[in-house]
């Protein structure tokens, strides 16, 4: 008689063969093996919106290498993996990917707290690791082999906020006194410390220098506090809830400042720049990339027009402009060292990938020693002309003109902030 | 210590697992599954701790996470100052948590029930903005811990990490396990079921419920201590993660917070769950997962895990 236990392991041992069976049959006849590129991004979670947008932008650089037949004959695919925006996830993906899934090459998540946590991993198996838009993050490391693609440039912490001060002491009178307002997290903090420096090399007398709780919720006593500090030029370091706050509450208290802007994340964003509409008028802050005539380089409007299609109903940025040119131009860098040294001996792809100049859809890329860009291309954006409730006007020039690096200017400064 | 046969197979199944543990070192050279079951330690670590308080003495405990980053950051701050080895950062940690710990205990003698649980929450958020503003270790910037390439005995840091959070595991168990079937646990399972009349039948309820907060405190910096060394970069918002809490409440209620065994069973199962989870399908389905899991169990099984198999022993002696 067959009892139950037996049938049990009848089953299973039946299951088993068939599972076997069809893992032979199902075999490739002999395709050539894929070049797996590893990562985690984050998906879901505090950056998810980013995490997304940038991963739809690897998947269309996917797809043009595959239709170019692949990266040395092979064909690309990623192992990925979601970090839900923690850092803790972020050691135990990339060992997995290391080690289990044994990937060819890795490259980074988004973001400098997810960046990071990987960095020892990679260091240990002497991988490049090709990293998108982390803040400083080699500053503690001193890898050689860390590339990120963010055009801060090498010194990130003044690069980033270097123009908005030079663009205030060409203004005639020149401003004397400074604002230095920011979020009290990791990039605003990295970033009002680098415009303290600046102020300072500037000749600028700081007169109100205060940080605020990630939470804050209403801006107006802030507003209100740098206004009664009587400064000429305020310079805000915030994460995107905030900066949507202080613009707002800066409208509403009619903050009567020569300059203001500087480091505010989130204005960079489409959804955020048809909600705030008017009131970013002569707003100068940073930005990365924007469709202005002089950062028109071959390949970005093409890939944009793509992007712009993929992310379609997906709840990412629809326009795109700010990290998913980069998502994309991080992988261009890694297909272009790989074809130029025809292989993946991670010490020549570092070397080649110090040495040589890229060309990517978000221009020539050039690194330093400390992996980052060997010069930086942080610009001074300022708003102009915004209407009301119009997220088509931002797709084209002429919203965000380009005041600084110089050899990008795309249009003269409107001084002062509030007229 | 060896006085009954339970103790002695109890004592044997952790030596065992301990030296099971130093095999796999020698055998395996994988980091993964280091780098997993390091993640399942230090939630099995969290769980046992939380039950010490929330399941044998019947306070809920909402600021696990607080008592996790505070080791977490103990071992930065101690790291950074002394340069000081793991152990003695892991000590301090518990001994920095362990005192925390104490002031919860006093705590409990003006807030009980849902009160209490707010309070821990409470302190939490007051303690997460402290670190936020604490420049020495990074504030809110965050700050990174170089780990050593090379280790003696080891083949890398994540093995010998691995053999630390095993042994600090087993370490919190035997504790529990202590704790639980001692006077002092019979004392804590009074204060659980009825505090005024525990107290009037002689049971020194202040006295037990500070020995109970303190282990917890303790218990959980040692969770913690470990903790920069193991993700490199820490920052407030990820020490003093929600889920963290929230983990160290569901895998002890899913396993059942009567016995000590119960979080062990819940954190394997549900920190099991979550690794393979992660991996094969969405870390965000960890939570949804989670969440799903407490609601069936509170509702339909609220002795968890344990008290299933307890009830379904029963029914087989009959």
């Amino acid at each position: 008689m067959v009892n139950r236990r037996s049938f049990a392991r009848a089953i299973i041992a039946a299951g088993a063969l068939a599972f076997a069976a069809g893992a032979l049959v199902s075999a490739p006849a002999h395709a050539a093996k894929p070049l797996k590129i590893g990562f985690s991004m984050a998906l879901t979670g505090g950056l998810a919106g980013a995490g997304k947008a940038a991963l739809i932008a690897m998947e269309i650089w996917r797809e043009d290498v595959n239709k170019k037949g692949g990266i040395l004959g092979r064909p690309v695919e990623f192992v990925y993996y979601d970090d839900a925006t923690q850092p803790a996830k972020v050691p135990g993906i990339y060992t997995k990917l290391l080690n289990v899934d044994k990937v060819d090459l890795v490259v980074s998540s988004y973001g400098t707290n997810e960046i990071a946590p990987a960095m020892p991993i990679v260091m240990r198996k002497k991988l490049v690791f090709p990293s998108l838009f982390g803040l400083a993050v080699n500053d503690e490391f001193n890898y050689d082999r860390y590339f990120q693609i963010m055009p801060a440039g090498p010194e990130p912490k003044t690069d980033w906020s270097k123009g908005f001060f030079e663009l205030a002491a060409e203004q005639n009178p020149k401003p004397k006194t400074v604002a230095i307002v920011s979020a009290d997290s990791e990039f605003t903090l990295n970033a009002a410390a680098g415009a303290r420096q600046n102020a300072k090399s500037g000749g600028f007398i700081i007169v109100y220098d205060k940080t605020y709780p990630m939470s804050t919720t209403d801006y107006s006593p802030i507003v209100r506090a740098i206004e009664a500090a009587n400064a000429d030029i305020v310079f805000v370091a915030s994460y995107p809830p905030q900066s949507v706050g202080m613009v707002k509450a800066a409208r509403e208290v009619g903050l009567k400042a020569k300059m203001f802007g500087g480091a505010m994340v989130g204005l960079q964003f489409a959804a955020i720049q048809k909600n705030l509409g008017p009131a970013l008028n002569n707003i100068i802050n940073y930005d990365f990339w924007v469709p202005e005539p002089t950062l028109n380089f071959p390949g970005v409007k093409e890939f944009l027009a793509r992007y712009q299609e993929a992310a379609k109903g997906k709840g990412v940025d629809p326009l795109g402009h700010y990290l998913p040119p980069y998502a994309y131009a991080y992988l261009q860098v890694l297909e272009q060292a790989i074809n130029a040294t025809k292989g993946l001996d991670q010490g020549k792809l570092a070397a080649h990938m110090h040495k040589a100049t890229f060309k990517t859809v978000v221009g020539d890329v050039k690194f330093a020693k400390n992996g980052e860009w060997a010069t930086s291309r942080t610009l001074q954006v300022q708003f102009r002309d915004v209407k009301p409730n119009d997220m088509a006007q931002f797709s084209g020039p002429g919203k965000r003109i380009v005041l600084y690096p110089k050899a990008w200017k795309s249009g003269d400064i409107v001084y002062p902030f509030n007229q | 210590m060896l006085k009954t046969r339970a103790d002695k197979i109890f004592w044997a199944v952790l030596a065992a697992v301990f030296l099971g543990g130093l095999a796999l070192t020698e055998l395996v050279a994988n980091e993964y599954y280091y780098t997993a079951i390091y993640a399942i330690l230090q939630a099995t670590i969290m769980a046992v701790a939380w039950n010490i308080l929330g399941g044998f003495t019947g306070y809920v405990n909402f600021g696990s996470a607080a008592f996790f980053a505070i080791g977490a950051y103990t071992a930065v701050a101690l790291d950074k100052w002394l340069g000081l080895p793991l152990p003695f950062l892991i000590a301090a940690s518990a001994a920095v948590c362990g005192l925390m710990g104490l002031g919860v205990g006093y705590l409990t003698l003006r807030l009980k029930g849902v009160y209490f649980a707010i309070a821990t929450l409470a302190m939490a958020i007051v303690l997460e903005t402290f670190v936020t503003n604490w420049e020495y270790v990074g504030a809110a910037r965050g700050v990174y811990i170089l780990t050593p390439e090379k280790v003696p005995f080891f083949r890398s840091y994540i093995q010998l990490l691995f053999v630390v959070m095993l042994a600090l595991t087993l370490g919190s168990i035997a504790i529990s396990r202590a704790l639980n079937s001692s006077r002092i646990g019979r004392g804590l399972a009074a204060i659980r079921d009825d505090e005024v009349a525990a107290e009037c039948a002689g049971v020194p309820t202040l006295r037990l419920k500070l020995i109970s907060t303190t282990v917890m405190g303790a218990m959980m910096g040692v969770a913690g201590a470990p903790y920069p060394f193991f993700v490199t970069f820490v920052d407030p918002l990820s020490a003093f993660n929600l889920f963290v809490a929230v983990n160290a409440i569901a895998m002890p209620m899913i396993g059942g917070t009567a016995h000590w065994i119960g979080p062990v069973i819940g954190a394997l199962v549900i920190g099991g769950a979550q690794e393979a989870i992660t991996v094969t399908i969405s870390s965000e389905l960890n939570v949804l997962v989670v969440g799903l899991m407490l609601v069936l169990f509170i509702t339909l099984a609220p002795q968890g895990i344990v008290g299933l198999v307890q009830k379904w022993m029963k029914r087989r002696k009959r």
